[in-house]
């Protein structure tokens, strides 16, 4: 019979390479603003790309069904304050 | 948890099987693991020295398996020695290794 070889980890467990069921992700949605205050506008021109209403609707300004809001008229875009903490998004044609 | 068991027949010890992982920690670091892999070689190198018919073992699935083939005087002195310290092991280490 062969000399025995020494081996101090023979009874040591191997951690198993584990798998993870995690590891997905979809892609990134784009979201937020997609004109700046102060910029003219036409109409029509997708102005906030949001889940919710992070924003809300303003003067001159409609909220689509997935809640991008949009213009309604050409103008001026202005992101205003709306109450104590929240935000609008407001259009107003040129003077 | 490593077991050791201990098959006699007249009183002779006739098998000695190691199963199982001590689990004291992850490999490479498993002192319990290292501290009866060490006596146990020793013990099985030493019989090979001196009779090299005198142990044979095999390595199983889940560990290892002495088979104690000649009753000499240092064979069986050295096998009883290797279970004293594997008790002495498991007096210090009862959840990793266990001695029946």
């Amino acid at each position: 019979m062969n000399m025995m070889k020494l081996n101090i980890q023979l009874f040591a467990h191997h951690k198993g390479q584990g798998s993870t069921s995690n590891g997905r992700d979809s892609a990134g949605r784009r979201l937020g603003a997609k004109r700046a205050d102060g910029q003219f506008i036409t109409a029509g021109s997708i102005i906030y790309r949001q889940r919710g209403t992070k924003i809300f609707p303003g003067t001159n300004v409609r909220r689509g069904n997935d809640d991008t809001l949009y213009s309604t008229v050409d103008g001026i875009l202005k992101f205003e304050r709306l109450g104590r903490d929240r935000k609008q998004a407001s259009v107003y044609p040129n003077a | 948890m490593l077991k050791v068991i201990i098959t006699k027949d007249n009183n002779d010890i006739k098998r000695v099987e190691f199963q199982g992982h001590a689990m004291f920690d992850d490999f490479g670091k498993d002192i319990v693991c290292a501290a009866a892999s060490s006596i146990m070689t020793t013990t099985v190198n030493a019989c090979l020295k001196l009779d090299k018919d005198s142990i044979i073992y095999n390595y199983v699935d889940n560990g290892l398996v002495l088979d104690i083939v000649s009753n000499d005087m240092t064979t069986t002195k050295l096998v009883e020695n290797m279970i004293e310290l594997l008790e002495e092991l498991e007096n210090e280490y009862p959840k990793n290794i266990k001695v029946k």
